[in-house]
């Protein structure tokens, strides 16, 4: 390439970002309240959930990362006030190391103190273990093979909740957080197809595509990408983080449009000259 | 004024990763450096409790089979050693074993069986249900899976009436990607957000007394 026009893209490059940058900006300063739809695989996530009875126990496989937070952040939010608003049984265990910092700074946020829950009664947190395939077969089949603590070293047989509750057999739902595309895999084979647990799926807007495969039939529900906690946000009536992100990536985006359209048309009159 | 410190500090590491986009410079090495070196020992002393709460305590409270996983765990470590690092064959082999019986099951059921019983039941729901739209639903999903798969079956080649098959799934398979690529783009867009959010908030905003 010539430097001609190695410089002739670099300057594309750098008008595209200073606009994107721009864009960004307006919102985060002004909200917009640009309209977000709610999809269907969101409303079925949120759906089971709601639907579940009370006191019902839901198992959070919490695979977050604190680098990837912005983007999920408003999912797990929204998620954590719908499980204690509609009072159920939450036990929470992180499959990477980065899981309890952020578990921690969401459950600060959130606050279940002020939804009446009681560490031990109501949620557990049982931190960390690096829980592979095989890890998630283990835990589904015995807990205690996994965890004989929680996350504060407290043997889970003096917990109260976790008295009666030692495999698949005592969880309702599942609630499976990823970052790798591909872990949710993990979740169909070792807990759908093996136990037919109900299972519901939260991840990044690029595993977005590898989960739906895989929705309705084994994974009710999923949320993928900072839009979908926003729609999540929408649809529980539980505002956060997610509109400003949604706003912000609206208007973001619009630069990438333009210049994925205005190359294209450029290629194709370049190629009529040519011929 | 703690909490702007911190601000500081984070948006010091924010702008220092971002330099980069200028040039390399010696504020992005010094960022990098700190990152990454902090999230290692994060990940380190995560891994090394991790061992010791659910692996060494145990053991020394009685529960002797857990002899056996921390000795495959060591023999991992052989390979520093040229000379005994056949032994790292041993854990690896048990891994693998494991792992592909334990895939192998709920591939064949969930991955293949399922999908396939899927494509062919809304199909038949698609036709079966009110909305037309449904149908072409059910119709596109069934001519994509066997277009797609076919574009990878290269025992035969790809001319004729098979090419023209495997050249519509190659355009299901560029709209499956394309359609992964605009999620990492929009995820680099959140993440861009996300730190622009934090330097607002904790950061500029304190600053000028509007937190």
């Amino acid at each position: 390439m010539s430097s001609q026009i190695r410089a002739k893209w670099t300057k594309r490059y750098q008008i595209m970002w200073v606009a994107c940058l721009i864009l960004m900006f307006i919102p985060l300063i002004h909200p917009l309240g640009l309209p977000t739809p709610v999809s269907k695989q969101v409303k079925d996530y949120y759906n089971t959930i709601k639907n579940l009875p009370e006191g019902s126990i839901v198992a959070v496989s919490f695979g977050a990362s604190a680098t990837l937070l912005d983007e999920q952040e408003a999912q797990f939010l929204a998620t954590w006030k719908i499980l204690f608003e509609t009072k159920q049984k939450v036990i929470f265990f992180s499959t990477t190391e980065d899981g309890p910092m952020v578990l921690n700074m969401n459950l600060n946020k959130v606050k279940p103190e002020s939804y009446g829950y009681v560490y031990g009664e109501d949620y557990v947190r049982l931190g960390y273990a690096f829980l592979g395939e095989a890890g998630q077969a283990a835990f589904s089949e015995n807990i205690r093979s996994v965890y004989t603590s929680d996350f504060y070293g407290t043997n889970l047989n003096n917990i109260p909740l976790m008295k009666d509750i030692n495999s698949f057999e005592d969880i309702d739902l599942l609630i499976y957080e990823y970052t790798s595309c591909t872990d949710i895999e993990w979740a169909v084979r070792q807990w759908v197809v093996a136990h037919n647990t109900p299972t519901i799926a939260t991840t990044l807007g690029c595993c977005g595509p590898m989960a739906a495969p895989y929705y309705p039939t084994q994974v009710q529900g999923f949320l993928s990408g900072s839009v979908a906690g926003t729609e999540l946000e929408i649809i529980s009536g539980n505002p956060g983080p997610g509109a400003a992100i949604s706003d912000a990536s609206n208007l973001g985006i619009i630069p990438f449009f333009i210049a994925i359209l205005h190359t294209n048309v450029e290629y194709f009159m370049q190629r009529r000259k040519e011929k | 004024m703690a909490d702007i410190l911190a601000g500081l500090v984070g948006t010091f590491f924010i702008v220092s990763v971002l330099s980069m986009l200028w040039k390399d410079n010696i504020v992005f090495r010094f960022g990098q450096a700190c990152i990454i070196g902090a999230s290692m020992a994060h990940y380190c002393f995560m891994n090394t409790q991790m061992v010791f709460t659910q692996g060494v305590i145990p053991l020394s409270q009685g529960k002797l089979t857990l002899v056996f996983p921390l000795l495959l765990g060591l023999l991992l470590y052989s390979r520093l050693n040229k000379d005994i690092a056949w032994l790292a064959r041993y854990p690896t082999n048990f891994l693998i074993g494991v792992g592909s019986g334990l895939m192998i099951a709920g591939t064949l059921r969930g991955q293949i069986i399922d999908q396939v019983k899927q494509t062919i039941v809304d199909l038949f729901a698609g036709f079966a249900s009110e909305s037309p739209l449904d149908a072409l639903n059910g119709v596109i999903i069934l001519v994509g899976v066997i277009t797609s798969l076919s574009f990878f079956i290269f025992t035969k080649e790809h001319k004729g009436a098979f090419g023209y098959i495997t050249k519509i799934g190659r355009v299901f398979l560029m709209i499956s990607l394309g359609a992964n690529f605009a999620g990492e783009l929009v995820w680099y867009l959140t993440q861009m957000i996300g730190r622009l959010m934090y330097i607002l908030n904790q950061l500029i905003w304190p600053l000028l007394g509007m937190a």
